[in-house]
């Protein structure tokens, strides 16, 4: 998880400062400190679509100063406008069963998106993050009961945002490996607790909640998780190109430092949490409508591990880099879904083995790839992606240089 | 009342079992292993495999199982932890929890989700003690826990080789220019550790039933909240911090559980302990930075 550095310096609005904040906590990924020659390469850059694939990770080789030319600078435009308009047009010539499948894609690439804020930026693990999304999705059929779908859609997102502040809390005392202990303590208290409050939740049987009239149909559902899935991608994206997210990034590398330079630490940190949470709280949000049903097994460990296959696909997509974490997710969403096609069911008869629960088909392929992600390749999905975004934002297309151990060494607790 | 104090005695004792094998990886490796519980699942249901599947003794199924939990250490050790002895300890410590997944998915696939009952190490009827029937394992199982403790506190402080160990997660470096071998370090602290979590498994089974991840889902998180109550550096802290959390949370399944009927109870105990402890006394009871 190195930082994107690199990257600062290419907003034409905030050049200067900005550059100052990261360089300095950046001193164990030397090679990426911003250069001012970067700021030369980026401008031509295509705007929206592009930006939003952009700002991937880290080890981001500094752009000399290179401009495409006319054919190469009208070549990114019609990519990135053919990846926008494939994205939209898909769900179309989709089948029902397909378009709802690929609105819970979308959902969980919201859900990774939140984990890449508190996770990826901030740097504040969090194995609890079922927490966070069965709060939102559980407020979102209780309130929708009583009021409709916005003030349950809002009322999700504010319940995630409130807990995440009240975890974000936490973190400012509890640090480190212990942080990761208290997370994963508290996923499982509100697993067992907070999703077993029968007036709350329904017990066992769980909670209906209706989708409103407007967005009945799977196709109308999908747009309305790709409108959110949109704004959660801009809001990762402006939060990281202004002061807050530079902070939010500083503080990561090192909080000592950031504080120095007269961050304000706690702000800053509760901040990522807040914004990180909200987005869970929506996505529960969705993800309680688009099954219509909420059922606290939804967010069980095991057999699924779906709390923990949340955070994981998000490091295997690569911390840090939105077009990878969305990928990453939408690939874990849509797992189950392809491997029981394959099987013809929910269980998998296979030779020697005999018959295999697909559900933990998941948890077991994504444990693989996670261990597969740290060990080998720690960007992720994201860094393999790095040329392509390269690319698009205006550069020359380069292989990714793969270094190994490029973390750096933290001082051990 | 009374019989929950003592259920929550002998509970802890599987808590603090587990505890120990944390607390000698996080001396040895600065890390907090979530996959200690695997170690025993997998021992556990080696064990079954021979002994209550099979026809095997039980002294050579227990040894079989332990055997395998060793190698599944040192296993874990060279692909996992080796390639991140430099990364940062939060990336080994999510791949550790990438680990655990790993295998209770694959224990999954090879051991079917039933329910299986391994036989005890010893039979015999249960004591009555205070009202409550203690089954003699789970005394078992405070005897082991209290020999285990004391003889790794040797160990850790009487020990050439345990010095070692405390060397190697303090300072690598200085370790390496007085000729103590970095990686035969590791690989003794992660089969060690793997050896003990076998053992908590072997001893928590027949106590609780073996379903594919029973050592994570029923004994890990308790166990670590053991573990940090203890102090987290320390042997016997862990063990009376596994004890004490033991205790606690039946007390809490008492009064929140029975008497307020709150869901979860057990969880929400432990996560109220552990948040306490952290932000309390975040050393623990016997706690120092080693």
């Amino acid at each position: 998880m190195a930082t994107r550095s690199a990257r600062v310096g290419d907003d034409p609005h905030e050049p200067e400062e900005a550059t100052e904040v990261v360089r300095i906590p950046d001193s164990g990924n030397a090679p990426t400190v911003t250069r001012p020659t970067e700021t030369k390469g980026a401008p031509s850059r295509a705007p929206a679509t592009a930006s939003l694939l952009s700002e991937a990770s880290p080890a981001a080789a500094p752009v000399h100063a290179f401009r495409p030319s006319r054919v190469g600078l009208a070549a990114r435009i019609t990519v990135a406008i053919l990846i926008a308009v494939g994205v939209l047009l898909l769900p179309i010539p989709l089948d029902n069963v397909w378009r709802s499948r690929m609105a819970l894609a979308v959902i969980f690439a919201v859900i990774g998106l939140s984990v890449n804020v508190i996770t990826g930026h901030a740097g504040q693990i969090s194995l609890g993050h079922q927490a966070f999304v069965g709060i939102g999705a559980f407020m979102s059929a209780y309130v929708v009961a009583r009021f409709n779908f916005g003030a349950g859609f809002l009322a999700a997102g504010l319940t995630g945002a409130f807990l995440a502040l009240i975890l974000g809390l936490v973190a400012l005392r509890i640090r480190g490996l212990y942080l990761a202990l208290i997370t994963l303590a508290f996923g499982l208290m509100a697993e067992n607790t907070i999703f077993g409050i029968r007036g709350f939740t329904g017990g066992g049987a769980g909670a209906a909640a209706p989708r409103p009239a407007l967005f009945q149909s799977d196709l109308a559902y999908v747009y309305l998780c790709l409108a959110v899935l949109a704004g959660s991608l801009l809001v990762d994206w402006r939060l990281l190109r202004t002061k807050a997210g530079r902070a939010i990034v500083a503080l990561r590398n090192d909080e000592r430092v950031a504080a120095t330079l007269g961050i304000n630490v706690t702000a800053f940190k509760l901040l990522a949490f807040v914004v990180g949470g909200f987005m869970a709280g929506m996505a529960g949000s969705l993800f309680a409508h688009w099954n219509q049903l909420v059922q606290a097994e939804d967010f069980q460990l095991l057999p699924g591990g779906r709390p923990l296959i949340w955070v994981l696909m998000a490091v295997v997509g690569g911390l840090g880099s939105r077009a990878g974490v969305v990928i990453g997710s939408a690939f874990f969403a849509l797992f189950d879904f392809v491997v029981a096609d394959i099987a013809g069911g929910s269980t998998w008869h296979l030779p020697l083995v005999g018959d295999v629960l697909v559900i933990i088909l998941s948890p077991l392929f994504g444990a693989f790839l996670l261990l597969l992600t740290l060990t080998l390749y720690p960007g992720g999905i994201g860094q393999q992606l790095m040329p392509i975004r390269r690319w698009l934002a205006g550069g020359r297309f380069l292989e990714h240089k793969h270094r190994r151990g490029r973390e750096k060494k933290e001082k051990r607790v | 009342m009374r019989q929950f104090l003592v259920i929550g005695l002998f509970t802890g004792a599987i808590y603090g079992l587990l505890a120990v094998g944390i607390v000698l990886v996080y001396k040895g490796a600065h890390v907090f292993n979530f996959a200690q519980g695997e170690f025993g699942t997998v021992a556990a249901y080696v064990v079954w495999f021979f002994h209550s599947n099979g026809n095997a003794p039980y002294g050579l199924a227990v040894a079989v199982g332990l055997v395998a939990a060793v190698a599944l250490g040192l296993i874990v050790e060279r692909l996992v932890v080796r390639p991140l002895f430099h990364a940062s300890r939060i990336t080994l410590l999510v791949a550790t929890v990438g680990v655990a997944l790993f295998i209770v998915g694959t224990m999954f696939v090879v051991g079917k989700p039933e329910v299986r009952v391994l036989a005890p190490a010893i039979g015999g009827k249960p004591l009555i003690i205070f009202d409550t029937a203690i089954q003699p394992q789970q005394i078992l199982a405070l005897v082991i826990l209290g020999a285990f403790a004391l003889a790794l506190w040797a160990f850790f402080s009487r020990t050439n080789l345990g010095l070692a160990v405390l060397a190697t997660s303090q300072d690598p470096l200085a370790t390496r220019i007085v000729g103590i071998s970095l990686p035969a370090m590791s690989r003794f602290i992660w089969g060690f550790a793997a050896l003990l979590g076998g053992i908590a498994g072997i001893v928590a089974g027949p106590i609780s039933g073996l379903t594919p991840g029973f050592m994570t889902t029923i004994w890990l998180v308790p166990a670590f909240a053991g573990a940090v109550l203890g102090g987290m550096t320390s042997l016997p802290g862990a063990f009376i911090g596994g004890v004490l959390v033991g205790v606690a949370q039946n007390l809490g399944i008492y009064f929140l559980g029975q008497r307020l009927a709150l869901p979860g109870p057990s969880e929400l105990t432990v996560f109220a302990l552990l948040l306490l402890v952290l932000l309390i006394r975040p050393q623990g009871l016997l706690g120092k930075e080693a």
